[in-house]
């Protein structure tokens, strides 16, 4: 393969002073733009857009993308120290990230999600640049039955999880989808659920949903106890951070297999938040030992982190060699391939390999450079959580009202925040879960789309569910993920009536 | 008669102090609402003019672009249009501002939103997959007639342009082809690429990757004449080189989308006056021109009684297809 | 709400209340997918087709959890928040309502700025010239971030106005 000597051709492109000066840049304001949570990468790189009309091609899509890594690393930071989640995709690290955080152990919970969102990253990268040709074949090869059945794949590995009130569970789910459904539905292009309230027919944004659920939600919860913050006390030292560091890789089963869908849901369009969830439900499903997820395992937040990061840059290929951009953030990248005289798709890479190669090599750079500059925050974050509750709970307060109002100019939606805070707290306490309802929120109007469009392209025949081998073959492993643990139910019945009674333990439990 | 005035002149009377002749200068930040989603074609739109605006200090009050794209654009439009009489938002878009009242019940009408001016027409043309075999528009709909409605076409949004386009050329032709929406042209043009439907009625710039690597081709332009830009684009082949739909066999003379720009129902005369004229202003300038050839749009320019005419047969004809295929809303 | 007095409010009680808004949510949503059509045509579902059903099944989970919360929670008791800590909470949940009522007529930066100053001077009992300092500072922040920084400007109301910023 030639790839491997264009990519070194493009590492000569970038590496430069000045190219390693904008690599930082960009991470670091897109840190700040991942930690507020209105704002957000597609945001960002919006502002920076008219900054790079007067530089080379490569140096703007350095900024830009710096930025999106940056983005990236800063919502999962937010994540994990407050419980509010600065990009959808980061929404799976809350559960075992801020539990960890809250049990003193916040500088272990960050560095964990750091180094392996770094890993994530540059496998994608790595992917991206051995197989590039042809994966983005492959990602030819879908259309709507196979988006339908990978979001399908995505709910069949996380609904099992926390079946202990299955009621409340297909409340949750059911309101998620609810949600999902109301403004306008693109195919009939009609309006529905919106009840002729104005306010309603740009439907209900998931950050708004993820911002009250979860943030407000959690404080609430917090004031319980008093105003203070309970147990979290982040005593930093630079030893954590390298314990922790040799920590990870006892969990490389983890970790490859996060890469793994990573990698597959961002080629696809389900992109970063479908793989972070289905990873995350995997890793909780297939651990031999479960008791700890949801309560601050670190294989609850490598996994989600790995995927996210390993989806966020293979979502970066289809742009390039299709041009179709994957993410929001990436749309607005295209916008400025255009403006700076680049046609995104797949002569991009015959005519502008300079560009091309230049650009994966700096993502080798940018995500290294983020992960560095990132763990140097970690000090700086964990000493946040110092600040008395007095403070930091009204300035949490302020910065998820500033962004719920950012996420379309709404006091609406600022409303919103405070009924979903209240939601989310009288569920908590009352044990419904809410993941669930936000997996649903974010992937259920896609699925449905998907499905209607399949319906659309067979003329009403369910049969395009099984017409060709990808299809069949994604719907199939989901049915089994689906019906797994009713198999393992049976099976498990069955056994014990063949063993002997003392004996009858799970033959996967550990003798030790 | 400012079409004759040279860049130059341009630059002089942006630095005098604007126009004096007219009454109206924004003295607050004027807000660009773009009703579409970052970095699609109407954001891309706004974002140059806002650009263009900023280079040739064409206006002193800043420009703040907010993005509201929901619900195929109604979003920024509802937001525009409860803004009565604020002089200080401007609302980009397409026909959709006057399509979407008529199709879906949204909470405003045409007559909410003041119509300022129209800069750009985008184009469109039939693609099909780079191997197919048909050669002309006439093989396409022979075709698409032997296979009763099992050949497909995937567009952007539902009842947009691109369905409603869909649907002319099934009247115009007797075929009878499906449409599937999707959430944009990209994902439209990606469809085709795969091979997943039959065609698609993609803008020049929706498309223009595919073409160049051979995995779409396109077989016709709807317009009365061909395209001008002879440049070549893909391999040897160059916007001028495809041939009108009318004189391939599909009998439909110019159908394009108009860019534009519209203010709150409620202001006064002398500010639709003013943007009308920084507008034009813009659309003068080399980087619009630029911006253009690009995106392979053509110039069209269009303000007042010539604009409000255009809006007014527009809607008419877009009203007789809606009704036609019982997409009415009332 | 308030039956139970200082003793708080039952976990029953609120469960029978939570299910029951749920339950109305699910008819809602049935309602509102039969306005949008809930039919399958010859192309496949309509708008309103999924939404039916996932009405419907609201309406469904929420009757199983009434059922569940009569045979199971009412004889296991339980409180879902005692009299202290509703105060608790109240004191943290009102000023917050407040920020967003007061926000509504004097703009996002000055309502922060208030919030902020009262939160801390009341909840954490700082001297005011420590609170409204803070109060003024984070909202100056926002104002830098926010307008200037990255161009995504936040509510404005008459105060602003008043000093010729829009």
């Amino acid at each position: 393969m030639g790839n491997i000597g264009l990519l070194f051709e493009g590492f000569g492109h970038i590496l430069t002073f000045q190219h390693v000066l904008l690599m930082m840049v960009g991470v670091t304001l897109g840190i700040l733009v991942g930690v507020l949570p209105g704002l957000g990468a597609p945001n960002g790189v919006s502002l920076l857009l008219p900054l790079t009309f007067s530089m080379e091609p490569i140096s703007g899509i350095i900024l830009l993308s710096c930025m999106y890594w940056g983005a990236l690393f800063g919502g999962s930071t937010t994540s994990i120290l407050f419980n509010i989640p600065g990009e959808p995709s980061s929404v799976a690290t809350t559960f075992d990230g801020y539990p960890m955080a809250k049990a003193g152990q916040a500088s272990r919970a960050l560095t964990l999600a750091f180094v392996s969102a770094g890993i994530g990253a540059l496998a994608g990268v790595v992917m991206i640049t051995l197989v590039s040709g042809w994966v983005a074949n492959f990602a030819l090869r879908f259309s709507s039955p196979e988006y339908f059945a990978v979001y399908f794949l995505a709910f069949a590995s996380f609904i099992s999880m926390g079946s202990s009130a299955p009621f409340k569970t297909l409340v949750s789910m059911m309101l998620g989808f609810a949600l999902a459904s109301v403004g306008m539905d693109t195919i009939s292009g009609n309006l529905r659920l919106t009840f002729d309230i104005p306010e309603l027919i740009k439907g209900i944004s998931f950050l708004i949903a993820v911002m009250g659920l979860f943030g407000i939600g959690e404080l609430l919860l917090t004031t319980e106890e008093g105003l203070r913050f309970e147990g979290i006390k982040a005593r930093v030292r630079i030893s954590e951070v390298g314990r922790t560091v040799l920590e990870l890789p006892r969990y490389w089963f983890t970790v490859v297999r996060s890469i793994f869908i990573g990698i597959l849901m961002g080629i696809t369009p389900a992109g970063p938040t479908a793989a972070s969830f289905m990873s995350y439900g995997l890793a909780s499903r297939s651990a031999r030992d479960k008791s700890n997820f949801g309560k601050g395992d670190p294989r609850g937040i490598v996994a989600p982190e790995t995927a996210d990061h390993s989806a966020g840059t293979s979502a970066l290929l289809p742009m390039l060699a299709l041009g179709v951009p994957g993410s929001a953030t990436a749309a607005v990248m295209m916008g400025g391939l255009m403006i700076w005289g680049l046609t995104p798709g797949p002569m991009l890479f015959v005519e502008r390999p300079d560009f091309v190669w230049g650009l994966i090599a700096s993502m080798y750079l940018g995500n290294i450079v983020a992960v560095i500059l990132v763990i140097a925050t970690v000090p700086l974050y964990a000493s946040i959580l110092r600040v008395p509750f007095t403070i930091i709970g009204p300035v949490i307060v302020a910065v998820i009202f500033s962004g719920a109002y950012q996420v379309s100019n709404s006091l609406t939606d600022v409303w919103l925040v405070v009924l979903f805070g209240l939601l989310g707290y009288i569920f908590k306490k009352l044990d419904y879960p809410l993941a669930p309802l936000v997996l649903a929120m974010v992937l259920g109007d896609k699925a449905e789309d998907a499905f209607r469009q399949s319906m659309l392209l067979s003329s009403g025949k369910l049969s395009i569910f099984w017409s060709n081998g990808l299809v069949s073959t994604l719907m199939a492993i989901g049915c089994l993920l689906l019906l797994a643990p009713a198999l393992m139910w049976v099976m498990g019945v069955s056994r014990k009536r063949l063993t002997r009674p003392d004996l009858r333990q799970d033959p996967n439990e550990n003798p030790l | 008669m400012r079409t004759s005035i040279s860049r130059a002149t341009i630059l002089v009377a942006a630095f005098a102090a604007a126009t004096p002749a007219l009454a109206f200068d924004p003295d607050r930040p004027v807000e660009f609402v773009v009703t579409a989603g970052a970095g699609g074609g109407t954001d891309i739109f706004a974002r140059t003019i806002q650009s263009i605006i900023g280079k040739y200090n064409l206006m002193k009050a800043p420009v703040i672009v907010t993005n509201k794209g929901s619900a195929g654009g109604a979003e920024g439009f509802v937001y525009t249009a409860t803004a009565k009489g604020d002089n200080f938002k401007l609302a980009f878009g397409t026909n959709n501002a006057y399509l979407l009242p008529i199709r879906a019940k949204v909470p405003y009408t045409s007559a909410d939103l003041t119509p300022v001016a129209a800069l750009a027409a985008d184009e469109f043309i039939l693609w099909v997959n780079g191997k197919a075999d048909y050669k002309t528009a006439a093989d396409f709909v022979a075709r698409a007639k032997e296979a009763g409605g099992e050949l497909k076409v995937a567009g952007s949004q539902s009842k947009d342009t691109d369905q409603i386009l869909t649907s002319m050329i099934n009247e115009a032709t007797g075929a009878n082809l499906g449409y599937v929406p999707y959430k944009s042209g990209g994902e439209a043009a990606v469809q085709l690429a795969g091979g997943h439907v039959a065609a698609n009625v993609n803008n020049p710039s929706e498309n223009l990757g595919q073409w160049q690597a051979g995995m779409v081709k396109p077989v016709c332009v709807f317009k009365s004449e061909r395209l001008k830009n002879d440049a070549k684009v893909a391999g040897d082949a160059s916007w001028a080189d495809i041939p009108t739909c009318k004189d391939s066999g599909i009998p439909i003379e110019d159908y394009n989308m108009p860019r534009t720009v519209w203010l709150p129902a409620g202001v006064d005369q002398d500010v639709v006056d003013f943007y009308a004229n920084v507008l034009k202003k813009v659309s003068e300038t080399p980087e619009w021109a630029k911006y253009l050839a690009d995106t392979s749009q053509s110039a069209d320019y269009m303000s007042g009684a010539q604009f409000a005419d255009f809006i007014k047969a527009d809607e008419a004809s877009v009203s007789e297809i809606l009704k036609r295929e019982g997409w009415l809303a009332n | 709400m308030s039956s139970d007095g200082a003793r708080g409010i039952s976990r029953f009680a609120m469960e029978i209340l939570v299910a029951t808004a749920t339950a109305a949510l699910g008819v809602a949503v049935c309602y509102g997918a039969t306005e949008a059509g809930a039919g399958w045509t010859e192309m496949g579902p309509d708008a309103g087709y999924f939404p039916f059903y996932i009405g419907l099944l609201i309406v469904f989970g929420s009757v199983m959890n009434i059922l569940l919360a009569v045979t199971r929670q009412r004889k296991l008791g339980g409180v879902f928040i005692d009299g202290r800590r509703i105060k608790s909470v109240a004191s943290f949940l009102l000023p917050l309502v407040a920020y967003a009522a007061v926000s509504s007529f004097l703009g996002l930066y000055v309502g922060t700025a208030l919030y902020i100053a009262f939160a801390m001077h009341f909840q954490g009992r700082y001297k005011w010239w420590i609170a409204v300092p803070s109060g003024l500072a984070v909202a100056a922040f926002f104002f830098l971030v926010f307008e200037m920084g990255f161009k995504v400007p936040l509510l404005k109301g008459p105060v602003e106005a008043w000093f010729g910023i829009y």
